[in-house]
């Protein structure tokens, strides 16, 4: 298998995989941007998401626990938005995302939506650093390795 | 802003005119306003009656704007409006009301009661009376730009990445285009993706539009807390922008009372009619709908149902259009009982989500919108208000339904045709 | 004072300075409430205002639904005490000679037996709805003084012409008097209070429908 050069080709790989592997590159995806949420819980959904061999019910039950995660994070209408505390909120939604059954997912599968909320999550981190040196493009890179070696695996 | 009673009493007085002095001579106190109002449907409790709410209005109309009430005044029988009166009336006008105009659309007598509290607001603003979070919202919205925060380098850095995902370019402070794009704070941190969308959809429509750099926020605290004046100053920020670019269009995004205060009170609040149009954007995607600009690729199987914000649908004048939009890209589509101009509030808007004392009631209320689809039982909700969206997603995690939230906007992106 | 001579002044002066009192107080009311004015709207127009007014001062007429079902006691018995008025005010024959004998014209009566039923249900229907502002929770909430008091001054004069149509009681000359005067006291009251929703409602209907029909929306 060749290296992900682009987003297209991302994107096509992630919609070409099954059920399960949509699941295991969503989780790669999701602890890859773990540290910048503070919220303990999506460990769990985590561990859920990256078990082989988890039912029905306790990827329902991951799913649950992730949805409370982004009600619990997302900033509130009016009020003062803090971003890295946003970072966390786009992490639980990646965590949603990697946890949803695929007939549920919005358009592009579980992974694509992992891997964008991941981004999402690391934009938010960055926002807050005035350096402005890194941009999303380092874990858009990340994710492309990410995916190459999963597919080369 | 120093506040005191008499500047609280004195604005009450300037929002008196000959509508709410024929609403109030109207008045029959026949109730009907509360079996309207979901915040009294959902608590019982009597004073959360929407004309009750507008009580320090009515005592000031009275007083001052009635032969026998500035009689009764002289004489000393008049029932005063003082910070008494005004803070036991806050939780009613800012906890327990969110200016839906349910109440407005039912009252026999054909009373405004959502513009009477609005107008109320006027005065517990002026007086102090606001609750914290708004005057917080406030302040950052006139100091910093933006209710929440956020700052321009948050919405570049947003905007680098949809152009990253999309590979389309975001068009900031172009001159000379058809549309000005507007940004409510909680679609920028909570829905980017709305972004992503309306980038999508205007590139395949082949739309000229721009994003400012000075002045992309939408959501007005102004009109939430109640203060004239702070609003038209926000009015005026994206006016002296939208006049500098010579756009032909200013887009009210996917946010409730960002619509109202820019396209209905906006004018009214800067005392001059505006040099463009202004539209929310499903008016925009309706009319691109209308000129065969929106070409549809693929369409959403599952049933769907809407939910109507009510400052876009029944207080703003855009119902029909999210509905032929709707069409475009479901074949299941169901409407809720009461959907349409008269559907049930959310519960959240108005300054409601972002006032922590109102979390409890607002949960409460949303039992409401619950039994609406309970009724209709459909896969997936549409809405087209970002408020409106996370707080009905709260009250269903809260009482353990599962059902997706949809933006109109981003599901019309999602099913665009591919060339 | 003899009974005749009540009912003579009844009838004269009594019924001159409240039929005064009574003009002037709702041009003076009406006056107070257009004279304050509102600012146009500057902001571009979605539909129209005059028709959507107009539209409304009927339309609001018939409530909806879901309101129906919420509140149908409230409604039906506001529709039959309303529509009873109404009958009773301007079908029973000697109130159109009354009116004849001012206007200079009259129309055709209904029969004393229906208008004795719409003064019956109307009386009942009042009293129902007493009962009602009483115990509806929001209703008793937002009672005040003044509407028991224009309740009862509503009421007077329903019952004291039914009562005086059928001589119950007292003699005719002073169950009239009575039944006039209890019409002078509600004339004389009533611009003081919320009855001038009877002219009002037009003015704040109107304003409804041209706030939503300029905003696109049918009120």
């Amino acid at each position: 298998m060749s290296e992900i050069k682009n987003e297209a080709n991302f994107k096509r790989e992630l919609e070409a995989l099954d059920d399960l592997q949509q699941r295991h590159v969503a989780a790669l995806f999701v602890k890859h941007v773990l540290p910048l949420s503070t919220d303990k819980r999506l460990e769990r959904v985590l561990k859920t998401a990256t078990d082989e061999d988890a039912t029905e019910e306790e990827l329902a039950a991951a799913l649950k626990l992730a949805h409370a995660v982004t009600f619990d994070s997302h900033a509130r209408c009016g009020a003062e938005g803090h971003w890295s505390d946003q970072a966390g909120y786009f992490v639980a939604r990646a965590a949603v995302a990697a946890v949803t059954p695929p007939s549920h997912s919005r358009a592009g599968g579980p992974a694509w939506q992992a891997a964008m909320s991941s981004r999402m999550a690391y934009t938010s981190m960055l926002i807050d650093d005035v350096s402005d040196q890194h941009s999303a493009h380092t874990e858009c890179e990340w994710q492309h390795q990410c995916l190459s070696e999963y597919l080369n695996a | 802003m120093s506040a005191s009673i008499e500047k609280g009493i004195n604005a009450l007085k300037r929002q008196v005119d000959s509508t709410v002095a024929a609403f109030f001579s109207s008045c029959v106190h026949c109730g009907l306003c509360a079996e309207a109002c979901l915040f009294y449907t959902e608590t019982g409790d009597p004073k959360r009656t929407p004309i009750n709410k507008t009580e320090p209005l009515r005592r000031i109309w009275k007083s001052e704007y009635t032969l026998m009430g500035r009689v009764g005044k002289m004489l000393g029988l008049t029932k005063k409006v003082d910070d008494r009166l005004l803070e036991e009336w806050q939780e009613l006008v800012y906890d327990s009301c969110t200016l839906c105009g349910r109440c407005s659309m039912v009252c026999p007598v054909g009373n405004d009661i959502a513009l009477m509290i609005r107008k109320t607001r006027e005065g517990m603003a002026a007086a102090g009376q606001a609750p914290e979070g708004l005057i917080g919202a406030t302040n950052r919205a006139v100091t910093i730009g933006s209710p929440m925060g956020v700052k321009w380098p948050a919405l570049r850095a947003q905007i680098k990445h949809v152009e990253e995902d999309t590979g389309l370019k975001v068009p900031v402070d172009v001159e000379d285009v058809e549309y000005m794009l507007l940004l409510s704070s909680m679609e920028i941190m909570n829905f980017p993706e709305f972004i992503e969308a309306v980038a999508k959809i205007f590139d395949k429509a082949g739309v000229t539009w721009t994003i400012s750099s000075e002045a992309f926020e939408a959501t007005n605290s102004g009109i939430q807390i109640g203060v004239s004046d702070i609003a038209a100053e926000l009015v005026q920020r994206i006016v002296d922008v939208a006049d500098k670019l010579r756009v032909k269009t200013v887009i009210s995004p996917e946010c409730g009372h960002a619509y109202m205060a820019i396209r209905w009170d906006g004018p009214n609040l800067v005392g001059k009619p505006f040099n463009f149009k202004v539209r929310h954007i499903l008016e925009v995607m309706d009319d691109l709908r209308k000129e065969d600009r929106l070409k549809i690729g693929s369409k959403e199987t599952q049933k769907l149902t809407y939910h109507d914000p009510c400052q876009i649908s029944r207080r703003g004048g855009v119902i029909d259009e999210p509905r032929r939009l709707i069409d475009m890209i479901a074949d299941d589509f169901v409407e809720m009982p009461d959907g349409g101009k008269m559907n049930w509030c959310c519960g959240a808007g108005g300054g409601v989500s972002a006032n922590e004392r109102a979390d409890e009631i607002r949960l409460k209320v949303f039992e409401r919108k619950k039994a609406q689809l309970d009724e209709v039982k459909p896969d997936a909700i549409i809405s087209a208000c970002s408020n409106c969206r996370i707080h009905l997603e709260d009250g269903l995690e809260e009482y353990n339904m599962d059902i997706p939230l949809l933006s109109l906007t981003e599901t019309i992106a999602e099913h665009l045709a591919e060339d | 004072m003899t009974e005749i001579e009540l009912l003579s002044w009844a009838r004269g002066p009594g019924l001159q300075i409240a039929t005064i009192i009574f003009v002037a107080g709702v041009v003076i009311r009406v006056f107070e409430i257009l004279m304050l004015g509102r600012k146009a709207n500057l902001a571009e127009a979605k539909g129209q205002e005059m028709s959507s007014g107009l539209r409304t001062m009927i339309t609001r007429t018939v409530p909806d639904r879901t309101t129906f079902k919420r509140s149908s006691v409230t409604i039906v018995l506001g529709y039959i005490f309303h529509i009873g008025l109404f009958v009773v005010c301007f079908f029973s024959a000697p109130h159109i000679l009354f009116l004849k004998d001012i206007i200079g014209f009259g129309w055709p009566a209904l029969p004393t037996p229906m208008i004795d039923a719409f003064a019956v249900v109307t009386i009942i229907a009042l009293l129902a709805t007493l009962v009602n502002r009483l115990t509806n929770k929001v209703m008793r909430y937002l009672t005040n003084f003044e509407d028991l008091l224009t309740w009862f001054l509503t009421f007077l004069p329903v019952v004291t012409g039914y009562i005086a149509f059928h001589r119950i009681g007292l003699t005719a000359p002073s169950l009239l008097a009575m039944h006039i005067l209890s019409v002078e006291l509600l004339l004389i009251v009533f611009p003081f209070t919320k009855l001038m929703h009877a002219f009002t409602l037009f003015i704040a209907r109107w304003y409804n429908g041209a706030i939503s029909g300029y905003r696109g929306v049918a009120s």
